[in-house]
């Protein structure tokens, strides 16, 4: 892709005085620094149209000022080549800047096939990341005197969010970025980018946390952070929400993707597998069961290990490991009365085994019939 | 006609004791009357939402947040309005900010600029410029006169309730579940709904009196060219607001009936309100434009004394913006639509960009070779030229769908309206009184004076709003009571320019009060208009003309035609051009 920052200075109009001055400093995405360019580009467009009509407006003013005892002298009053000139001249230009500005916008709104996804929730007033593993940050940041989540983004790859809302309208922004997406309740809004990576410029360092430390212990993530590097970008809720709108924030942290990849995997397995599975059934199987006994498309989840099911076709069959496991991996094989018309999809391959441990202890951890005995404690 | 031929007098003199003059005004259907009570209520209304937006200003010094003392506990908050205060709770110092956003927008448009040029200046002038001796319809702009005051008492209604916190948009789902069973979103909703019938039938009246009532001698294109910016917008108020009308109500009973229309928890499309309101909400701001653009056709034709450049360019251009609006609505959407949709719009849009730009470059042609006074309103005029300028300029970046996902929402977009709103119709209105005040009142002004407190008010504009410009693309979010802390500079900035502006507009009602307790008795023709509301007396006689005017030349012909009433000591015409008009 054509950069506009590799131009030669002359032309550099992406990252300079003016691009500082409005934008505080160039995008840190690729298509970010088209916007500037773009922006910058209209700027001066502006300025010239703006700043000639206004010279010509002050030197008419003086010049033709009233003089007392003469009057006007005969001009004519339309001039039709003038005026077809200046209309079809910006005419001219608004063509060229719909399209750059369209295709700006497409390069924006079309994530590449290989995007990380990751599910983004919008709430009054926070946002919530899921991770591709079903995690979310433990790591809070501040502005203000307000606790934010850091979402923690690899560098130079790009990661698309599926954006949903719990309540009302909200706006996913992110001004270092450029990009801006309403999240639409009932809706799944998508964004994506593809953030710089980390350097000298722009750069912070985490604090060093070793393996064995009494915090690295506690805290897997801070570990695999220990001294990375880091570039810092707010995200802010762009769309009225009511009383705390303006609270909405959270920062996003781009780290370097080996570092990404570690801290995924570090909060991708706490060590309490009842937590894993809490966290699996919040972003994979919510959708259609629920682990408060409330009817959904699937059974619920609360008092349902242990318990024994009837089937569609009468036969009974307890809730154990077994039969948990063929639900997960084969959902055709057993149906439970009542459950008929729907068909869950199979999960394998999706899970490891450490995660479909989670969701065993976390169902047994909800269910009146499980055994005591069997739940590991913290 | 009847009515004519007996010289009466003054529309504003005394019909005896104060209870008969009251009752007088109240029942009257003279549209000289109906525009200044109008003028006085919309600016008693500009007054309070002005209020609200120095009160909004004020609040965001700091932002809002918690005072904590050493231990972390919280002991107070700041970012209040009243500097801080530990009576108040975070969450009540966010709310009072939302409210207040929410009253200066809702007032400042449905209140104050949507009905202000047509119809105070426009009630005035419209029919004294086409020579008739009313309106069409004379009861019905009585009517819609209560509507309006209707429809502003629902909306006090509304405040004294506590005010509503949605937004002048109400967007839904938020306007549609918040606070549910308490009626004041509905009376807001309401208010705005009446108001809109307040515009419907001024429209009306003025689409009826400009094909109907006009001056024996006067066609289309001898009509002056702030009738032709009334009619384009008087077109829209008609076709457009119906949409709001019907829009609202639907939100309202939504609320009462919880049966989902645009609440997705119920089943109903958020994305759904927002095409219904923009369909409305594009349009409208051309009506709120388009007479300001009236104006100021008006105001550099007479100052300049110059035919005004491309005459039929101009009035086109005023057709095709009107035309055009109704179609780009969707530009405010560009976050929430399809790419196909925000392509489609975004290509519209600049369609609308194109008169406008026309429309400049007329304005300024007309002052080459002109004959140019600088008065309060020429000054105005020129303001104008540059403040709305930068208006539609930055509607580029904002019509340009790349960038637009950047300053969407921001304080760019809340720069942007103001340029175009306030730099425009704001501008072009008080050009506009400064203008036919003599007329309407029969009074001057002090001119230096009013001159100084336009300066004042240039100067506060744009150290208030162009820093919003560099707010927005900064990185502020609009309806933010609180922000991070490198933004408080430029917040301060905006404050510090919205206090020049108050000191500005006070000064502009010193200079008018003033006037209308020592005023000098003004002349039937003091800058020497070639329009017929330059005929008339200052002010006009209760029915307008002692006879029906006769249109002789056009409304610019200041080349060979005599100002009416002219004084040859302060402007002189070519001999050819008295003989010709066989001495006034
Ligand atoms: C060259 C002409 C213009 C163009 C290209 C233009 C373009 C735009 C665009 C694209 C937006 C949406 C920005 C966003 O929310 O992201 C916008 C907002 C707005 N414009 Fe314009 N505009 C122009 C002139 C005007 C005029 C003449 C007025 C009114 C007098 C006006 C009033 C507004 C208002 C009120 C909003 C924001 C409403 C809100 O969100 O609260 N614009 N304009
Ligand atoms: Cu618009």
């Amino acid at each position: 892709m054509h950069t506009p920052s590799d131009m030669t200075p002359l032309f550099s109009l992406a990252d300079g005085f003016w691009t500082r001055t409005w934008l505080r400093h160039p995008a840190s995405t690729e298509v970010g620094r088209e916007t500037d360019f773009m922006f910058i580009w209209l700027w001066w467009f502006c300025v010239i149209w703006f700043v000639g009509l206004m010279i010509l407006m002050v030197i008419f003013v003086i010049k033709y000022r009233r003089k007392p005892g003469t009057i006007a002298p005969p001009s004519s009053s339309h001039n039709t080549p003038l005026e077809i000139v200046w209309t079809v001249i910006p005419s001219l230009f608004l063509v060229w800047i719909f399209f750059k500005g369209f295709y700006g916008y497409i390069d924006k709104i079309v994530a590449p096939g290989h995007a990380i996804d990751m599910n983004l929730t919008a709430f009054k007033w926070g946002w919530q990341i899921n991770y591709p593993n079903g995690s979310e940050t433990p790591t809070t940041g501040r502005v203000g005197f307000r606790e934010i989540p850091v979402f923690y983004m690899p560098a130079k790859t790009p990661v698309r969010l599926k954006m949903q809302s719990k309540d009302v309208l909200h706006a996913f922004w992110v001004p270092d970025f450029r990009i801006k997406q309403d999240v639409v309740p009932n809706r799944l809004m998508t964004v994506w980018f593809e953030a710089d990576g980390p350097n000298e410029k722009t750069t912070t360092r985490h604090e060093v946390v070793s393996k064995d430390s009494p915090e690295g212990k506690k805290r897997p993530d801070l570990v695999a952070l220990s001294g990375a590097a880091y570039t810092e970008h707010l995200v802010f809720c762009a769309e009225y929400c009511g009383t705390e709108h303006s609270e909405m924030a959270a920062f996003i942290r781009v780290v370097e993707p080996s570092v990404y990849e570690a801290w995924h995997t570090a909060i991708g397995t706490p060590s309490d597998p009842i937590e894993l599975g809490k966290r699996l059934f919040k972003t994979k199987c919510a959708s259609c069961h629920t682990d408060d006994g409330s009817s959904s498309t699937g059974p619920t989840w609360k008092d349902l290990y242990g318990k024994t099911e009837t089937l569609k076709d009468g036969s009974q069959v307890l809730v154990d490991d077994a039969y948990i496991l063929e639900s997960i991996f084969e959902p055709g094989a057993k149906i439970v009365k009542g459950y008929e018309k729907q068909n869950m999809t199979s999960f394998r391959g999706l899970l490891n085994p450490s995660q479909v441990q989670g969701i065993l202890e976390y169902m047994k951890s909800i269910s009146v019939h499980a055994p005591k005995s069997e739940t590991p404690t913290q | 006609m009847s009515g004519y031929g007996h010289h009466g007098g003054s529309y504003l003199e005394s019909k005896g004791s104060f209870w008969t003059n009251v009752v007088d005004w109240a029942t009257t259907v003279d549209h000289k009357k109906i525009g200044v009570m109008y003028l006085f209520a919309i600016m008693t209304m500009f007054f309070f939402g002005g209020m609200a937006a120095i009160a909004v200003r004020l609040e965001l010094l700091e932002p809002v947040r918690p005072i904590q003392d050493a231990a972390g506990a919280i002991v107070g908050v700041k970012g209040q309005l009243f500097g801080s205060s530990d009576a108040v709770s975070l969450e009540a110092g966010n709310n009072m900010y939302n409210v207040l956003f929410t009253l200066h927008g809702a007032i400042m448009v449905f209140m104050v600029i949507v009905p202000s040029v047509p119809a105070s200046i426009g009630n005035f002038v419209l029919p004294l410029m086409l020579g008739a001796k009313d309106v069409a319809f004379p009861k019905l702009n009585l009517l819609s006169w209560y509507i309006y005051v209707v429809g502003s008492i629902f909306a006090v209604c509304s405040i004294i309730l506590g005010g509503v916190d949605t937004g002048w948009t109400f967007y839904t789902p938020y306007s549609s579940s918040s606070w549910l069973g308490q009626p004041k979103v509905v009376l807001m909703v309401l208010a705005a709904f009446i108001l809109g019938f307040s515009s419907i039938l001024t429209g009306l009246n003025f689409v009826v009196t400009v094909h109907k009532l006009r001056a024996p001698g006067m066609g289309w294109f001898d009509m002056p060219l702030f009738v032709w910016g009334i009619y384009s917008s008087a077109i829209i108020q008609v076709l457009a607001t119906p949409v709001i009308g019907i829009t609202l109500l639907l939100l309202a009973f939504e609320r009462f009936t919880r049966i989902g229309i645009f609440d997705p928890a119920l089943g109903g499309d958020p994305v759904l309100f927002q095409h219904f309101f923009w369909f409305y909400s594009h349009p409208v701001v051309y009506v709120m434009i388009l007479p300001g653009m009236a104006i100021i056709s008006e105001l550099i034709g007479v100052h300049a004394h110059k035919k005004i450049f491309g005459y039929k360019a101009v009035a086109f251009a005023s057709l095709g913006i009107a035309g055009v609006s109704f179609i780009v609505w969707g530009h405010h959407m560009f976050t929430s639509m399809s790419e196909t949709a925000s392509m489609i719009f975004s290509g519209l849009t600049f369609l609308v960009a194109i008169p406008t730009a026309v429309k400049v470059f007329n304005w300024i042609a007309t002052l080459y070779k002109g004959s140019i006074s600088i008065n309060a309103p020429m000054l105005y005029a020129l303001i104008f030229l540059f403040t709305f300028s930068i208006g539609g300029l930055t509607g580029l970046p904002l019509g340009t769908l790349s960038t637009d996902l950047h300053l969407h929402d921001t304080y760019f977009v809340v720069a942007h309206f103001h340029y175009v709103m306030m730099g425009g119709t704001i501008m072009a209105i008080i050009g506009g009184i400064h203008h036919w005040w003599p007329k309407m009142f029969g009074k001057t002004y002090n001119e230096k004076q009013a001159m100084i407190a336009a300066v004042i008010v240039f100067i506060g504009f744009n150290v208030t709003f162009f820093t919003q410009f560099f707010m927005g693309t900064r990185g502020m979010p609009r309806r933010y009571a609180s922000y991070v802390d490198e933004m408080q500079i430029w917040h301060h900035i905006s404050t510090g320019g919205s206090l020049i502006l108050l000191v500005g507009f006070l000064w502009h009602l010193f200079v008018l009060v003033q006037s209308l307790v020592a005023g000098r008795k003004a002349e039937k023709n003091p800058w020497g208009g070639l329009t017929l509301e330059w005929l008339a007396d200052s002010p006009p006689e209760e029915h307008n003309f002692p006879h029906e005017p006769l249109v002789t030349h056009g409304p610019y012909d200041y080349e060979s035609a005599v100002p009416y009433h002219w004084d040859p000591k302060d402007y002189p015409v070519p001999a050819e051009n008295l003989k010709a008009a066989g001495a006034h």
